[in-house]
This record gives C-alpha cells, structure tokens and sequence, in this order.
C-alpha cells in the first residue's frame, strides 16, 4: 500500500499500540518532551511542530545500561519492539549516524542492535521549524525522506501516512480498513506545505551559510582562537553532549552485586575535565577550549572522514540547552570568516 | 545475538613479580586461549572495581599465560597491586594494532625505553629475539631514575646483555647502590652514530617528557617521522573507538594504534600531556 489517509491521530497509535509499546511527543512548556502512549489517557495524541528535546539515542544506547556480567555471563533482556512516534527527519539522520557507530563491521554493540531491530519508527513533517533549527546547512529537510516507517503528515481535515520501510507497508495494509484514499489534491498540499517551510528554514539560517566545506572550515581553523574565545561562557554543564542526538561517548565502569559482577556502560561527555585525563592525572583537553576545539573537529571533519557523514543534524539541542552561550552555529560561522579573510589576505598577497 | 564487545573472559592472577618499589608484574592466566600480538593491548578488570589498559609485557609466542606490568599510578592499578595470586580478574582485547614487525625487517632497530615503558618493549624485545635474524641489530637505550628503579632487573642486567645482535646501554637519573654505568637521562646514551639511520626504525616507550625529548633527539639525527614508533597510553576505555576517551586528534588510540608513527600524531598538541 503506498500513501494512506487517516483523519485522527489516535487510530493509528492505538493501532500501533496493540502490539508494542509507542512513545509519544507530550507538550512542556514550549517543548515536547516524550512519554509512553496510553491509549485510555485523558490527553490525546498530538504531532510536534519541531523535534522533541529527546535526542532519539535514549531508546538506542540508554543513558545507563547493563554491559557485561560476570564470572558467569546472561543472556541480555530480550528487547521488545516498540515504537516512537514523532520523530524528525534530525532525529532519523542521527540513527544513520549512530548506526555507523554501533552497526560498524566487527565491532557491532549487541545492546544497540537489539533495539534498532526492535524500533519502529513513525516520523513526520516540520512545518514550521525553529528558531534553532539549522538542518539546512547540513543539506537537511525540514521533512524525512527515509529512514523511517512510517512517515505521517499533517494536511487540512487530517494526515497523510507514507510507508518507508516493509515493517511500515505491512503496517498500513494489515490496518487498511482505517485509512481513506489519497487523492491528488492531498498530495499537492504536501508539496506546497513542504515547500513553505524549506522556504521558512532557508530565511531563519540566512545569515549562517558557510562559504566552504564544513571539514575544511573546521581543519584549517584548528589554531584559531576562535574555540578558546567561544569556551568563556561554557560552564561545563555538558547538556550540549548529552542532548545531542549523535555525540554518543559513553563511560564503563564496573560494579558489585549481591552475587556477581555488572559491567555497565553510561553516557559521557567530552566536554566534562576529566574524559580524556589517564591515570597519574596527565590530560591532554584540560582547557574548555581544547575541549570545544576536539569536539567541532570529531563532528565535521574525524567523523566525516572515517565514515563518511558529518555528526551533526543541525538540530539545534546544543543551543537550547545550553546554560553557557555557545552557539556551534556562532562559532562555525566564525571559523568561516576566519577562512574568508585568510583567502582575501592570500589574494592580496598574490597581487 | 551479536556477540558481546564488552564481555570479559575469565581469568586467574597465577604469580605476582615484584619489580620496582612501584611496578608489579602480574602472570594472568586466561580460562580460554587468549592470543596477541606485541604491541596490542588488553582491558584488565578488577571485578567490581573497574578497568585499565595494559599492555601485555610477555611473548605472544606463549599463548597458556600473559604477563602484564603495572605501575601504581592510579586508583584501580592501586588496587591490583594489593592482589595475590589466585584473584579472578576478566581480560578484553586483545585491542588495536601491534608493531609492524614485517616494516622492520632488514632494518636496525632502535628501541628507546624508560621507566614502566619497558613493559611492551619488554614483549617486542622477545618477539624481536624470535627471529632475531631478520632484523640488521636490535640497539636497546634504556633508563630509569634509579637502579632500584629499573624492571625486569634480572634479564637486563643478566642474560639480555650477552645475546648476539643485540646492543645494550642502560642509564639511570641518580645512581646509588654499586651502579658504575652511566649516569642521567635516556637521551644523555642516544648518539647518531647508534645506528643506520637510513636503514632503522625507532621504537620509543616510557613517561611522557622522556618521549619527548627522545624524539626531539631522533628527529635531530635524521630519523624520518615515519621510521618513529611510540606506544601511546591515553585513557583507552572500551577498546574499539567509540567511547571517545583516548582520542588523539583523529585517532582512537584504542583501534587506529596504539602503535603510531611521529609522522601521524606530531602535529596534534599536548600529545604527551
């Protein structure tokens, strides 16, 4: 079955939620946060303009998990399938990142794999990003294109559902009977409401385009001042790590049970003193600005070049977040005028 | 199901050595066969307590048992030094990449050690012993700060000394005792006529600032940056480049080393911080 029409929302999770558990976008404030659908709540389902502030690597690699036991070793819990509902087409492009990370040949981590297998991934549409946002830059969409199961977007009197994946078209075909025809003038509602928040994002990051490639504004600004300026206000809370949706440094540490021992593995962040220092309390990132130097260069110019694929969504998490005011759209720009100016000087010079 | 990266295999303290005021050397003897190459290094846990890098300080031509030398430095090797034969520890690994012995064949190769650093030096020196013919001489320049101070005392000063192809000079910071060698620091005993530049690879292992100044000394000579291999300790936690913690610019020194050549890490800062 190819695209579907449903008019309300909670047909199709309670379609979804008969067999596996679905994670839902739930309004905060001015955030949605995310929280385990029920199907008798008093409050609906509802669909999240921007992504949720959870990065969707906590239903992949948990802020804690159990790693390891031993002496004896146990099978690990097997993972039910479960769906999470309202991710962005940021959210998706993350889960290709990690994937790089967790699937990669020869050294795949079981625990990652286990859930990736078991998710099912129901995204949607941007239609109105926001002010952080910068997807853009990053060659991104404010609406998926793959990656997802399920894909749903909001048109008048109600959503169309494009299937991604076999899982998603088995999906609308076992639950035909809730959906409706598409007709033509749905579709052409969501090109146009496509069309208009592309236009939207393009308008909100006028003023951070980059002038080259990412890699080589970040490589060629390595000794720039730039990082250590920028570190000033960092208070080292690490919330840019933790909600990024890609940064994935996590920690292993061991512990003693009652009758064996655990291994466990947790997250971390590159930005915290200590991540990098060995024992004997040598470190090669003691200062913020060496810290904020590494972690820019793993994301756009390490990661790129061993895999293929910048670490970042261009999702926007690290500003809102943040407690200090570093901005990574701030200081990429910065480090991109640095290298203007470099390449102007270099001209002059050569006349 | 995927098999578990982070699962230790059992393991046994079967003798402890000890080798300095600070430094042990531990006999672990695996459940299973656990194999390695010089150079590579293991995850040793102490159960409940957490887990270091080490790299292993014997042959890998024996595959029953393992030898590791720890210097207490922290709180974990702190920790592994008050245990006795009998503990039960896991090992994971091994992990990364060893020395490229094929690269030094035909060569002389000069190998610069200090302090704990000799513990993979220790385990490259009987490796290179195996097949001692391939290589044009092994030419050791060893220090420590005081002779009490130096490991693996009895082969140093014993038999290490007298084997066929092999040139030893040792050195210590501060003499006592009945030392009547030489006197200050590995680089006072690095000269450019040691070797055949043109026709040798370096190997440097020990504290930090005796890496550095070694290299700064071999680069004087001529040594191409290439032809320079340092077995590199950063904060190597889950072993196959995705933790994040030993990153060395672009490098995990975990999977892409811990073997490196001056040529690929000598331009990032604070490489011996």
């Amino acid at each position: 079955m190819e695209t579907a029409f449903i008019s309300k929302l909670k047909p199709l999770l309670d379609a979804i939620a008969e067999t596996m558990d679905v994670y839902v976008p739930a309004k905060v404030g001015e955030h949605y946060t995310c929280r385990k659908y029920d199907a008798d709540g008093v409050t609906g389902p509802e669909l999240n303009g921007i992504r949720m502030c959870t990065p969707v690597k906590e239903f992949l690699f948990p802020l804690r998990e159990l790693a390891a036991v031993f002496p004896d070793p146990v099978d690990p819990e097997q993972v039910k399938p479960f769906a999470v509902f309202g991710l962005k087409a940021c959210d998706l492009r993350s889960m290709e990142i990690l994937d790089k990370v967790f699937r990669e040949k020869d050294f795949e981590d079981p625990f990652y794999i286990a859930r990736r297998e078991m998710m099912f991934a129901v995204s949607s549409d941007c239609p109105s990003p926001g002010e952080s946002c910068f997807c853009n830059v990053f060659a991104g969409k404010p609406y998926p294109e793959s990656g997802f199961d399920l894909n749903v977007s909001r048109v008048a009197d109600g959503f169309l559902l494009q299937p991604g994946s076999a899982q998603g078209k088995s999906f609308l075909f076992a639950h035909a009977a809730l959906f409706g025809e598409v007709p033509d003038a749905l579709l052409a509602e969501r090109a146009r409401l496509r069309e208009t928040a592309e236009g939207r994002l393009a308008q909100a990051t006028r003023d951070f385009q980059l002038d080259a490639p990412v890699g080589q504004i970040v490589e060629r600004g390595y000794s720039s001042e730039v990082f250590d300026e920028q570190a000033r206000t960092c208070v080292e809370c690490q919330a840019c790590t933790r909600i990024c949706p890609t940064c994935h440094c996590f920690y292993l540490y061991d512990t003693k049970q009652q009758d064996y021992f655990a291994k466990m593995k947790m997250w971390d962040s590159c930005m915290r003193i200590g991540h990098a220092a060995v024992a004997g309390g040598a470190n090669p990132r003691k200062m913020l600005g060496d810290r904020l130097r590494h972690r820019l260069m793993h994301k756009f110019a390490y990661f790129l070049e061993r895999y293929g694929i910048d670490m970042c969504v261009g999702c926007g998490r690290c500003i809102d977040g943040e407690t200090g005011d570093v901005d990574i759209r701030t200081v990429l720009k910065m480090l991109n005028d640095e290298l203007l100016a470099q390449g102007q000087k270099a001209v002059k010079a050569a006349r | 199901m995927t098999p578990n990266l982070y699962q230790p295999m059992n393991a046994e303290i079967a003798e402890t050595i000890e080798e300095s005021p600070t430094i042990k050397s531990f006999v672990i003897v695996p459940d299973s066969q656990f194999k390695f190459d010089t150079g590579q290094f293991v995850e040793l846990t102490l159960p409940g307590e957490g887990e270091a890098p080490f790299t292993p300080s014997s042959s890998p031509a024996i595959a029953e048992k393992m030898e590791i030398t720890i210097m207490k430095a922290g709180r974990i090797t702190g920790l592994l030094h008050e245990c006795g034969k009998g503990q039960r520890v896991g090992l994971r690994g091994p992990y990364g990449n060893g020395y490229p012995l094929d690269a030094f064949a035909g060569k002389h190769v000069y190998i610069i050690g200090g302090g704990v650093g000799l513990a993979p030096i220790r385990s490259l020196f009987l490796t290179l012993m195996d097949r001692i013919g391939d290589f044009k001489s092994v030419v050791c320049r060893f220090g420590a700060r005081t002779p009490e101070d130096f490991i693996y005392k009895k082969t140093l000063f014993g038999d290490w000394q007298k084997l066929p192809g092999v040139q030893m000079k040792l050195t210590v910071d501060k003499a006592n005792g009945d030392w009547d060698g030489h006197v200050g620091v590995v680089t006072t005993i690095l000269n450019r006529k040691d070797v055949d530049i043109a026709n040798a690879v370096a190997v440097v292992c020990g504290p930090p600032i005796m890496m550095k100044f070694a290299t700064v000394s071999l680069l004087d000579f001529g040594f191409d940056p290439k032809s320079i291999y340092f077995s590199m300790e950063k904060n190597m936690s889950c072993g196959f480049g995705k933790c994040g913690h030993c990153m060395l610019g672009r490098y995990y020194v975990c999977k892409d080393g811990p073997v490196f050549t001056y040529d690929q890490i000598g331009k990032y800062p604070n490489i011996w911080e």
